[in-house]
């Protein structure tokens, strides 16, 4: 969703143009709202689950912080964020998918590789809601990837 | 079993290619690169990652555009994300390994076409590989006559190639192989095929002389305390026969084996010199940077100093021979290995010329030596530091603390480390550093406890500081130019390792968690493979940043210019755009805070006549550009920024240079995050353009 700054909000003008063009969005929003990585889109329980194949499978190289090492990146901070931001959920999904665990890239079901990516959103602070992350590429390029959290809809 | 897949592309072309460059007609028997070209890794085999061309300079940086690019998608069975080569350039044709196969890849560096490619498919012992992906790069031999390149696939294997076609030298070694987990002075176990040692770094040819070290997994969590050895080989560049060995940890009767109490050295492993090595052909003299022994963060089972782990060894060219060594680190406790190119530098030290070694670090010192007899050019006393209390540790009482230059980056944590911006936001740090213990640098791993600690706070050990991309010297200047990570903060605590997991006392991990049997890469997981114990698991999960922002005040990454006559810094700067999470996070809106770096430790550096060239590490978008990363040229002499040029993703391979057909060009490897490899060339627009 378009988020606008108000940096200067000096003028009637500004304002005028904004609830003009917050009127046009709403006429042009699909029937569908999409959503992002705010609006709850992993379970705890699915977290839980990600955690433990998360030690098995990927803390010996990025670290059981998550911070990453010497041969692996973080999955976890302002780098992390920034690398994914403005992507989709689908997208860091694909990057698993493609090339973890790096002895054997594809070994983990889609289901395991959901869960992980459901204990990384949890680790990185999104908020945890009542359905479980998809488990296609596809679904979850549905989900934006966004690093701040979104100004509150009114 | 292997299969060997080498193809020329196109040899009509290539043919003409090579035929239209005037490389002279051989004088004499060696090799004299000119300085238009990179013919080694790091330019030269000083590690200066220097060349004096100065087309590109500070007036037209801001206008380079993309020559060509290569993506390495194709390059193996899966895209890589971690490109970490630097390219070769020499006699009219660019080298580089490339891809998940760490296939060679040879192209017109004028305008990137494909000339050739070289792959090895090394089946179960490719995917068992401790140390996976394209690898750093490969080396260049010439008589003048006959061209070679080098490279060390991910199996273990040294491959020698005619660099005319890509297609292996069958005089050399087996058809053109050397299997390097042979004739090694030991057994490499459990097999040849899934035996741990591999190589990531590139070779390095002097003389007639093929240098390869070794490298083993990560370190923080073994399986055991056993594991094979890093040995250091000398190969003939002609025939592939091992011309000599230096063992780095002393065999029974050698110099040092008496630093391995209890007989530590017959059962211990790693040791290896995984980074790049220098060479003074003139001294015939080599540079070994050794890395760590078995178990990074726990020494219990190897009492003792531990030669000739963390040491910079000196080593004769023609026998391998010891001439000197240094111990950095005292048994490391730490995983400071010594992780990049020793730097060798002419400089003048109170009147006198010094033919000196300055060795870069993950802890922030650069070692300075006279490469000849090995002595400090400035003092560097034993100090004494703190002694831990981890059940079975044996710890050293003093480390060896450089006097000069001071250190270039943190290389421990204390209070007034942590992030300042608000007092709010340094009482949030405080309260997350007072769950683990503080101290300065060699400040050692505590055991973890729920009720605290949970480790030790640490800087400048397992990332850096330093890393494995070095630094780079001018020998105009006489300044050595580095970039080290600032805020690489790493909590290290030892927990008791179960039975099942390692027959290790202690390995990493935080009191309360779940301990479970770590999965290196390369690490073959299949069905039969040992079920991880069930336990259960609890604690909280802790992180180490303050609503997002760095547990650590900026800067965050700095470069540093570091004058070797005098020991003194001549400048240091914030090197990267400050990280999205900082300039837009809310509780500092408002506030004014200078560019502050970024925390990443992958940054190399590249010098020219006028220019200190580095890209930036992570992932930005900022008003002045999308998401990507900026090239940045700052004045050599001054730090001041010069120019700057986009690139879609990070820099993560260091840059090089060279001139073709009068144009200047900069390569760099890209990727990382969303972005697969790719090696990006920049040169200025033409003339009219």
């Amino acid at each position: 969703m378009t988020t606008v700054k108000l940096t200067y909000p000096s003028t009637i003008l500004v304002v005028a143009a904004i609830a003009t063009s917050l009127c046009l969005l709403r006429a042009q929003a699909p029937a569908t709202d999409s959503r992002s990585v705010w609006d709850g889109v992993y379970t705890e329980e699915q977290a839980k689950r990600g955690e433990s194949v998360y030690r098995k499978e990927c803390a010996a190289c990025h670290g059981d912080m998550l911070i990453g090492g010497e041969s692996a990146p973080p999955l976890t901070g302002g780098a992390f964020l920034a690398n994914w931001n403005g992507l989709s959920v689908g997208d860091l999904f694909d990057r698993i998918r493609k090339t973890m665990p790096q002895s054997a890239p594809g070994r983990l079901t889609r289901q395991q590789d959901s869960d992980i990516l459901a204990f990384m959103l949890s680790v990185n602070k999104f908020p945890a809601g009542k359905t479980e992350l998809y488990r296609q590429s596809e679904m979850l390029k549905e989900i934006r990837f966004e690093a701040a959290k979104p100004a509150p809809k009114k | 079993m292997r299969e060997k897949t080498s193809r020329r592309l196109s040899a009509l072309l290539f043919l003409i290619i090579v035929g239209s460059f005037s490389w002279p007609a051989p004088v004499s028997a060696q090799f004299h690169p000119k300085d238009t070209e990179w013919p080694s890794y790091a330019a030269d085999l000083a590690g200066t990652r220097y060349r004096p061309l100065d087309q590109i300079n500070a007036t037209n940086f801001s206008d380079l555009e993309i020559a060509w690019r290569i993506k390495t998608d194709n390059f193996g069975d899966r895209p890589e994300y971690k490109l970490e080569g630097t390219p070769l350039m020499v006699n009219g044709v660019l080298y580089a390994t490339a891809g998940s196969r760490r296939a060679v890849i040879a192209l017109d560096p004028a305008t990137g076409e494909l000339l050739w490619t070289h792959g090895e498919h090394e089946g179960k012992r490719g995917g068992a590989a401790p140390r996976q992906l394209s690898g750093r790069g490969l080396a260049y031999w010439s008589d003048g006559r006959e061209e070679r390149i080098f490279y060390v696939t991910p199996g273990f294997r040294l491959i020698c190639l005619d660099a005319k076609t890509g297609v292996r030298i069958p005089s050399f070694g087996e058809n053109g192989l050397v299997d390097l987990k042979l004739n090694d002075d030991q057994d490499i176990f459990p097999d040849l095929e899934t035996g741990e040692i591999g190589i990531q770094s590139a070779p390095v040819v002097a003389k007639d002389t093929v240098i390869i070290g070794a490298a083993f997994r990560e370190g923080m969590t073994p399986k055991s305390m056993r594991n094979n050895k890093g040995y250091v080989r000398g190969f003939d560049v002609r025939t592939g026969k091992r011309l000599w060995i230096f063992h780095t940890i002393p065999k029974k009767g050698e110099f040092g084996y008496d630093t391995w109490e209890k007989g530590s050295a017959e059962y211990t492993g790693n040791t290896g010199v995984w980074t790049q090595i220098t060479v003074d052909e003139q001294l015939g003299l080599v540079y070994l940077p050794v890395e760590s022994p078995t178990s990074d963060f726990y020494g219990g089972h190897r009492p003792g100093n531990n030669l000739f782990g963390e040491s910079l060894v000196c080593v004769d060219l023609k026998t391998g021979e010891r001439k000197w060594h240094f111990q950095l680190v005292h048994h490391a406790l730490w995983d400071m290995d010594i992780s990049s190119a020793p730097i060798l530098a002419d400089i003048t030290v109170d009147g006198k010329p010094v033919k000196a070694v300055a060795q870069p670090t993950k802890q922030g010192f650069l070692y300075v030596f006279d490469r000849v007899t090995g002595k400090p050019v400035w003092p560097i006393p034993e100090r004494p530091v703190e002694v831990g209390n981890v059940p079975g540790e044996w710890y050293s009482h003093t480390q060896p603390i450089p006097t000069k230059p001071p250190a270039y980056s943190r290389n421990g944590v204390l209070i007034d480390d942590l992030i300042d911006f608000t007092p709010a936001l340094r009482e949030r740090a405080k309260e997350i550093a007072s769950k683990y213990h503080l101290g300065p640098v060699f400040t050692p791993p505590t055991a973890s406890k729920r009720e605290g600690p949970l480790g030790t706070l640490t800087m400048g050990t397992a990332s850096g500081g330093t890393n494995w991309p070095g630094g780079s010297y001018d020998p105009e200047t006489h300044n050595v130019y580095v970039y080290a990570c600032n805020s690489c903060v790493e909590p290290i605590g030892l927990v008791p390792a179960p039975k099942e997991v390692s027959d290790i006392a202690y390995i990493a991990g935080t009191a309360g968690r779940e301990v479970e049997i770590l999965h290196g890469p390369g690490e073959n997981a299949g069905a039969d493979s040992p079920k991880p114990p069930k336990k259960a698991a609890g604690g909280s999960f802790s992180r180490l940043d303050v609503d997002g922002l760095p547990l650590v005040k900026p800067p965050y990454g700095t470069i540093t210019a570091i004058n070797l006559d005098k020991g003194e810094f001549v400048w240091q700067i914030a090197h990267g755009e400050t990280p999205d999470v900082v300039r837009n996070s809310a509780i500092l809106k408002g506030m004014n805070i200078p560019r502050t770096g970024q925390t990443t430790y992958n940054i190399g550096t590249l010098v020219t006549k006028t220019l200190v060239i580095a890209g930036e590490g992570n992932i930005t978008t900022t008003a002045g550009h999308p998401r990507g990363a900026m090239l940045r040229a700052y004045d050599k002499m001054t730090g001041k920024e010069v120019g700057a040029v986009y690139m879609p993703a990070p820099q993560t391979g260091s840059p090089m240079t060279y001139m073709v057909n009068g144009k200047q060009y900069i390569v760099v490897a890209v990727s990382g995050g969303p972005y697969s490899g790719e090696y990006i060339a920049y040169t200025l627009p033409s003339t009219g353009e």
